[in-house]
């Protein structure tokens, strides 16, 4: 057992080190992204807000993705360390969807004249909430190990599944009943120096990612290797 | 020519929650992991 | 092929015997519809708000919630824990026990739609024996998709201490696509608009049950098998 928290002590090092290179990398992310980008003509400084919401969006999507390939891993190949992992990922990305559905509407005021519409992409970002909070809740309720990996795993697995679904009827609702969107963000046509920093700021998010659910599935190893048996407390 | 809207404010806003939860979650990541690793060497 | 249709209907049967015992989940199912459908009545004001624009989204905000009481009737599955384990010990395929179970809340909550539908039509006086075959059908349709996800999440969430609470809240992503495409078809169905204006959602519920039906039946035996 010492040898597995010893293993789980490094993962956790190795993930605190990468988080605080990934902060860095984030401060690094604002400076350029509030003082070297220039700002859009027609939709003013909070277009800038597009360099922390889609980053953010795409860290959550990819720890959803994670989360629900992780459990599928899981309920075949049986190891506990995989339901750890998938744990960890639905906790970094219920973060990052925290920062993704406050920002969204907070950029959507100013840009859209709304905080909310129920477009695709919208719907979607609460309902990947949901989930997180769903997948997490249940693994709160559930004390025994097995029965938690199990259930969370089905979970993880059927809201993968289910997110194209919600796509596609939001999508196929609103090519009917389009939205009325005074300013649309404009995303292919972005000018080099716009380009970059989203391209930047992509890296540093993902890179942030990687550092929360190394340090966060550390944990989780330390806290199985210290109970002796398979998590009790992921 | 309509002139660029003045809404710094919201800017500032989503930068100011966007990195207060990534610093919040890094804290709460280290006072778990430093909790755990104290009472390990216990 | 025939003998896991019986067992699973074998299976299906008990649950419902079950059921019809008690009564009590029919029941709140059936005094909340009512309920729903008395509110919203007073709640608009008629030349306002013409029937046909609300009428769909009240039919299937009551038929959403009365089934979520129905399947939260996963407190008689507690009762019969003892039951599951003995079903489990039988040489019986889980997938054939999910089968079972999913017929059994299916049946249920098609109860609580049939007693739904009429009074829908005294309530908001609309009209709808032109289009009942349809509406029979994309209640069918949506029923079968949420009812079929619903089943995996009762038999879960009734080993956990807030049941009544964690059950909505882990379906309702689930319950999003089918009762969009459900309001979806409704409206036009009521309208008496053409089926073509209606393809492309009805072929969304299908896919939409086919493939979590399937999926369902696939991880049921990682819920009740070490």
């Amino acid at each position: 057992m010492n040898s597995e928290l010893a293993s789980a002590r490094r993962i956790i090092r190795l993930g605190f080190a990468l988080t605080a290179i990934a902060l860095i990398a984030v401060a690094g992310v604002y400076v350029r992204a509030l003082m070297y980008t220039p700002i859009e003509v027609r939709q003013g400084a909070a277009q800038k807000i597009f360099y922390v919401h889609a980053p953010a969006a795409w860290a959550a999507l990819m720890a959803f993705s994670l989360v629900g390939i992780v459990s599928a891993l899981y309920l075949w190949l049986k190891d506990p360390r995989l339901d750890l992992f998938a744990a960890s990922s639905a906790e970094v990305g219920l973060a990052f969807s925290v920062v993704m559905l406050t920002t969204g509407p907070i950029w959507g005021k100013p840009v859209w004249g709304t905080w909310w519409t129920w477009d695709a992409r919208l719907t979607l970002t609460l309902m990947i909430f949901l989930l997180f909070l769903g997948y997490l809740t249940l693994r709160a309720a559930l004390s025994d190990p097995s029965e938690r990996a199990r259930f969370s795993a089905v979970v993880g697995i059927l809201g993968l599944v289910l997110v194209p679904f919600i796509h596609l009827s939001v999508y196929l609702f609103r090519t009917l009943h389009p939205a009325p969107i005074l300013l649309k963000p404009s995303k292919p046509s972005l000018p080099d120096t716009m380009l970059a920093t989203l391209l930047y700021a992509l890296a540093t998010f993902t890179l942030l990612y990687i550092g929360f659910v190394t340090t966060r599935y550390g944990l989780a190893r330390a806290v199985a290797a210290q109970s002796g048996r398979e998590g009790t407390d992921a | 020519m309509p002139s660029t809207p003045d809404n710094a404010g919201y800017m500032i806003a989503a930068y100011v929650i966007t990195v207060v939860v990534y610093v919040g979650y890094t804290i709460s990541l280290w006072r778990r992991a430093r909790l755990m690793l104290r009472s390990e060497d216990d | 092929m025939a003998s896991w249709i019986r067992l699973a209907w074998l299976i299906a049967a008990k649950d419902l015997r079950v059921e019809l015992r008690s009564k009590t989940a029919l029941l709140s199912s059936l005094v909340f519809a009512a309920l729903v459908l008395v509110v919203f009545n007073f709640a608009r004001d008629a030349s306002l708000v013409s029937s046909t624009v609300l009428a769909p989204s009240v039919l299937w905000i009551t038929i959403a919630f009365a089934a979520v009481i129905a399947l939260n009737r996963a407190f008689n599955l507690e009762r019969e824990n003892a039951s599951m384990s003995g079903l489990l010990l039988a040489p019986i395929s889980r997938g054939v026990i999910y089968v079972g179970k999913f017929l059994a809340n299916l049946a249920f909550v098609a109860a609580v739609e049939l007693v739904t539908l009429p009074l829908f039509v005294l309530f908001f006086n609309v009209d709808i024996w032109d289009s009942l075959g349809g509406l029979l059908g994309v209640m069918a349709l949506a029923s079968i998709g949420f009812v079929a996800v619903g089943t995996i999440f009762s038999a879960m969430v009734v080993k956990t201490r807030f049941a009544e609470l964690m059950l909505p809240v882990l379906l309702l992503p689930f319950m999003v696509p089918p009762l969009i495409g459900a309001v979806q078809v409704t409206t036009r169905l009521l309208s008496g608009r053409p089926l073509s204006e209606m393809l492309g959602w009805l072929r969304l519920l299908a896919v939409y049950d086919v493939v979590f039906v399937t999926l369902c039946v696939m991880v049921f035996p990682a819920l009740v098998d070490e």
